[in-house]
């Protein structure tokens, strides 16, 4: 069943990771993936509102290191709203009331940091200089406070792989926005301009990889670690997927954009400026120049650093070695 | 079967002039008028030039209807293309003022008398902002049902834009006319650049048309110099896109393009002013959107691309 080619992440140089987090039953995934990764190093958790609010992002986070084993890994509470204020955008139709399915989980013993999201962001890429990858998995609010609490966080950061935006295809809140965008547009707009070497994984991409039936199924039957726990909390999101999608099975969104940090070789790229609409009926909807033409006169996109866009994925491999992980013991 | 009635509703525009020949040169279509708008040129000079083409053409029997001279919402700081089409519109050719004149009534009125005249039989081929087009869904309230079919090129589907990343000349020309037209209810056809992109006259093409006795081929040969080194500036190509005549062709021959249907809507506010986004209706969101409940419209998709550019190029080299 399993093939060892899978078995490693083709990291390259340092791998020290930050997840930025709204869990969410494919940021339990995501996450736990990260922990059946010995070649990634995770720095902490960092919360945000998102498929919850940030008070539940923190607890589903506390909780899903306390049931990994590891309650020392640190969890930085986020922001409880985006950039501009206002009641922050929940999608607990796609994750249930407490994000993770409905399931009734214990309360986590193990306590949230003193420090707030971007001040944890900020110290630990201070402190790994260039060392740093940021994975989020939510609107970017954090990142953004990074990005204005410290003028040299851009600089200092590895990476950062967003999960987020609808690449020249259809959004998944409406029909121009996708969620994590959506929920702050402003500060999305912020880390995509900030010249710090940004990847995005859209859903043009994640939602050509998918865990069918069959596919949970195999994760249920197997050994793995989490296969148990993730396979009840996925009941209720793979209902929800059926209802929005008819898709029986579900869209691994998290998990995917995950790949991009330990097997960046699974997709292709464009590079481009990347803008976010923060205002109208396409508020949230994501922008890219992918350079075909050469303007006449400036317009909002010029001058800005291009980020990295995934713009083809190896749907096979990547799927081959996402479900290798979730069903390691 | 008789020829399909059709307004030309343009800013020429060497693409337009392109268009307007070929609609002359096809069976399948009876011009019955043509109505003018800002975009390539002002709207004082597309009803010139428009009168201009008429004469070329020895059609002087066509009326021109002069068009809205500002947007849907009163601006009078328009966007103009002469960089891409000269400052005359027409390649810089300095041709001498027509003789003609514009009917009387203006671009809106004209197209809801003949709405009203031809209830369901009247296709309008728009090419440039939406201006008029939507001033007659506001002014008669069953315009949208009278009128046969909206042809119209504008909007970047799931493409960048040419005025900037996000959107595409005629539909950035007034983005709020033309949500209205989008979300009117009529029959609408929306032909975007991801389509007519593909459609390109070539170097060779064009030495094809001077080599022809074309009357059409002749004159356009004379103003097409322009239009060639704007497209090799921006694009790095040695060729034109055939915007407005292959909008056209969807009048002429609906069958050389594939659609789909949806609900399109059009940003008017932010960076992304004039973004056209389409909703396939595919996916049932959790929440209502500012698509859900909206009247559809096609789009087109794919396009015979080398049959597109053999059509116009044979009907003008053979006028």
């Amino acid at each position: 069943m399993s093939n060892n080619n899978y078995s490693h992440a083709v990291l390259s140089g340092s791998s020290k990771l930050i997840i930025d987090t709204d869990p969410g039953i494919d940021d339990s995934m995501a996450i736990f993936m990260a922990f059946q990764t010995p070649e990634v190093e995770i720095l902490g958790l960092t919360t945000i509102f998102g498929n919850v609010t940030t008070e539940d992002a923190t607890r589903n986070a506390l909780l899903l290191c306390e049931i990994a084993g590891r309650p020392d890994i640190p969890v930085a509470e986020g922001s409880l709203e985006p950039l501009k204020g206002g009641k922050p955008f929940v999608a607990d139709f796609a994750h249930g009331a407490d994000g993770l399915g409905n399931i009734n989980l214990p309360p986590a013993k193990a306590k949230k940091s003193d420090k707030s999201a971007s001040e944890f962001l900020v110290d630990k890429v201070t402190e790994y200089p260039g060392e740093v990858s940021i994975l989020a998995l939510g609107p970017l609010t954090n990142l953004a406070l990074a990005i204005k609490r410290d003028s040299s966080f851009a600089n200092k950061v590895k990476n950062i792989v967003v999960l987020g935006g609808a690449f020249f295809a259809l959004g998944n809140v409406n029909p121009s926005a996708e969620a994590n965008i959506y929920g702050d547009p402003d500060a999305a707009d912020v880390v995509f301009t900030s010249g710090a070497n940004v990847v995005v994984v859209g859903i043009n991409i994640t939602t050509q990889v998918k865990l069918a039936d069959a596919d949970l199924l195999e994760l249920r039957q197997s050994e793995g670690k989490y296969a148990q726990l993730l396979s009840e909390m996925c009941k209720f999101y793979r209902d929800f997927h059926v209802k929005s999608d008819g898709v029986y099975g579900i869209f691994p969104h998290d998990p995917v954009s995950f790949m991009a940090i330990v097997r960046p070789d699974l997709f292709t790229y464009k590079k481009g400026v990347v803008r976010v609409e923060t205002q109208g009926i396409c508020v949230g909807h994501t922008l890219m120049d992918q350079g075909l033409k050469k303007w006449n006169s400036s317009n909002p996109w010029t001058g800005y650093s291009p980020v990295s866009v995934a713009w083809t994925v190896n749907v096979d491999e990547m799927l081959n070695y996402i479900k290798e992980v979730l069903m390691k013991p | 079967m008789e020829p399909k009635k059709i307004i030309i509703d343009t800013d020429p525009g060497i693409d337009d002039a392109m268009a307007i020949f070929l609609a002359f040169k096809s069976p399948e279509v009876e011009v019955i008028g043509l109505t003018t708008i800002y975009g390539n040129v002002y709207t004082t000079l597309a009803t010139k030039n428009a009168l201009h083409l008429l004469e070329v053409a020895g059609r002087t029997d066509i009326p021109v209807a002069e068009g809205s001279h500002v947007t849907l919402t009163k601006a009078t700081k328009l966007r103009i293309a002469d960089f891409v089409h000269g400052a005359d519109g027409l390649g810089n050719q300095n041709f001498p003022p027509p003789k003609g004149k514009p009917i009387e009534q203006s671009a809106a009125a004209f197209l809801i008398e003949q709405a009203n005249l031809y209830p369901g039989k009247i296709t309008v081929v728009a090419l440039g902002p939406l201006t008029n087009i939507a001033l007659a869904i506001q002014l008669d309230p069953a315009f949208a049902k009278n009128i046969g079919q909206i042809v119209l090129l504008g909007g970047a589907f799931s493409v960048n834009g040419n005025v900037n990343p996000a959107t595409e000349a005629n539909i950035f020309g007034d983005p709020e006319a033309a949500d209205v037209v989008f979300i009117s209810g009529a029959d609408v056809v929306a032909v975007g650049i991801n389509v007519t992109h593909q459609a390109i006259m070539t170097d060779a093409d064009r030495d094809k048309l001077a080599q022809s006795n074309g009357k059409f081929a002749q004159y356009l040969c004379q103003i097409l110099e322009v239009y060639f080194s704007y497209h090799h500036d921006a694009y790095a190509m040695r060729g034109v896109y055939l915007h407005d005549p292959t909008a056209l062709l969807v009048a002429i021959n609906p069958s050389l393009f594939t659609y789909t249907e949806g609900v399109v809507r059009v940003q008017t506010s932010g960076i992304t002013r004039g973004l056209t986004l389409f909703d396939n209706r595919q996916k049932r969101f959790a929440e209502i959107t500012e698509w859900t409940d909206k009247p559809t419209v096609k789009v087109a998709v794919t396009v015979d691309a080398k049959a597109v550019v053999k059509l116009i190029m044979d009907r003008l080299m053979d006028s």
